[in-house]
């Protein structure tokens, strides 16, 4: 049966050997700091509902384009963008588009991380309330557990709501940050580095969820471990001094890249 | 490929390389005396493949604990996961090739050469021990070269001992059935001329091994039904 769905899905952007269909398109990106360019012609194409990671050794603008994905790289004011970046047929930066809308459609998760000074529960309320979302004491209450239920930490912290976020150990905090992100019905959600700042354990419960989010979200993550963007992504992205070198499944990135600057840096060869 | 970053891990899987060498040309070595003994019947040479096939045996040891090391400590990528991950199963083809020519020479050693009906026989035996070891050699330079030239080769050349098996196979059939009382003595012959055959197999495992390592792609089943249309007899 052909749903309406299928029906509207362009034959162009239908991966077909993973049968995903690609949710953002990145074409001719290019990002100055000043004069100094950061990212140099980056065409890429993220798949929906799959998790994508960057890779590449430091200063390689790895960062620097995940931001541009939800127009975080605005608030540094040296920071200029050209190309175009489309995601569900509209252009990000487009200037009618609300940026703060925008930013609560694609969530960000950071290396730190950096609850609001605020108790639990206020923490994952915080965004609805901001985007005047579930006024109601009930609705709330519920957006909140649902939310902490989907970024894992509701069975340890459902005691908990009223303390300090910022109380909680390292791992739940960076899990606080993602149902604070969940909370406002993101459809995309970007990590930089969300395990860096996390023991193994902490990191493992993390990338169980990275698994379990990539049903419902699309799922951008910058890392520096090799080892977890194979084991968490299903397409890797090579960057190496603001070029992006190669995008392919990650298990060909790891097995036999074509490139062989690719393949000198996840061998360890590079330097 | 320029070194690693990390030197000794370059030392370590160099080692693991340096393993399977070493072991091939035990391996060789060993097929090599299995032919000597077709010519002159050598009980003691046999008797020495069969006490060397225990340093095959060690070393393919070695090699499995050094890859266990190595995933553990390292994780390898791209062309050094499949070099460690192909070291396990070349370990396991070339342990199996010693365990071949260990099992012939152990025949050997029970006579089975001493009453031979036809010399044929023991030429065709003789003919398939050096295009074994011919296709081994091939296929080991390839992984001490780190490259795959020789392995559509071997595996097409595969069909030339297959050819030779089943002529020898026919022969001692045929001279079974002429005289019946010579089964014993020609059965163990069947064994010596079958263990030959798989280790021809092993060389073919070898050759889609080391095409892996080097490409990172598997010998396609279109590339093998090729090959196998145009060998056929």
């Amino acid at each position: 049966m052909v749903t309406e769905m299928d029906q509207n899905v362009n034959i162009d952007d239908v991966d077909t050997k993973m049968e995903k269909k690609s949710l953002i398109h990145c074409t001719d990106v290019n990002v100055f700091y000043d004069d100094k360019q950061a990212l140099f012609n980056v065409d890429l194409n993220i798949n929906e509902k799959e998790v994508t990671s960057l890779i590449g050794p430091s200063g390689c603008g790895k960062s620097t384009f995940i931001r541009c994905l939800n127009r975080m790289n605005d608030v540094i004011e040296t920071c200029s963008f050209n190309g175009s970046i489309i995601i569900n047929g509209q252009d990000i930066y487009d200037p009618e588009i609300d940026v703060v809308e925008l930013r609560a459609k694609i969530g960000m998760v950071f290396q730190k991380p950096n609850p609001f000074p605020k108790s639990v529960f206020d923490n994952v309320a915080y965004g609805p309330k901001l985007h005047g979302r579930f006024l109601n004491k009930s609705d709330m209450n519920n957006k909140v557990e649902d939310s902490l239920i989907k970024a894992g930490l509701w069975d340890e912290i459902k005691d908990r709501l009223n303390e300090p976020g910022t109380a909680l150990s390292g791992g739940q905090q960076q899990r606080l940050c993602i149902a604070r992100a969940i909370a406002v019905d993101p459809e995309i959600i970007l990590m930089d580095e969300p395990c860096s700042a996390l023991d193994p354990i902490a990191t493992a419960r993390i990338e169980e969820l990275i698994d379990e989010l990539k049903v419902n979200y699309t799922i951008v993550i910058v890392t520096h471990s090799m080892q977890q963007a194979a084991r968490v992504s299903q397409r890797t992205a090579f960057f190496h001094l603001g070029n992006l070198i190669e995008v392919g499944d990650t298990e060909k990135i790891f097995r036999s890249p074509d490139n062989e600057q690719t393949e000198a840096y996840v061998t360890g060869r590079y330097g | 490929m320029s070194e690693h970053i990390v030197s000794s891990f370059d030392g370590e899987l160099n080692e693991i390389s340096d393993g399977i060498i070493t072991m091939g040309a035990l391996v060789l070595e060993a097929l090599k005396r299995v032919e000597t003994t077709f010519k002159n019947n050598d009980h003691n040479l046999a008797q020495e493949i069969i006490d060397s096939d225990a340093q095959i045996n060690d070393l393919g040891q070695s090699v499995e604990n050094k890859v266990f090391n190595i995933l553990a400590s390292r994780q390898p990528m791209a062309n050094d996961l499949r070099l460690v991950f192909s070291a396990v199963k070349m370990a396991l083809y070339l342990e199996r090739c010693g365990d071949m020519c260990k099992g012939i020479s152990k025949r050997i050693v029970k006579g089975a050469l001493n009453e031979a009906e036809s010399e044929d026989t023991i030429n065709h035996l003789i003919n398939m021990s050096i295009k074994v070891h011919s296709n081994l050699a091939l296929v080991l330079d390839d992984y001490g070269n780190k490259n795959c030239q020789n392995a559509l080769k071997v595996w097409r050349s595969d069909s030339e001992i297959d050819s030779l098996y089943s002529g020898v196979l026919t022969e001692i059939l045929n001279a079974i059935k002429s005289n019946p009382d010579a089964i014993n003595t020609l059965v163990p012959l069947l064994f010596i001329a079958r263990y030959l055959e798989r280790v021809g197999d092993q060389a073919t495992n070898i050759a889609e091994e080391t095409h892996f390592i080097v490409t990172g792609e598997d010998l396609t089943d279109e590339e093998k039904i090729q090959i196998e249309n145009e060998t056929t007899f």
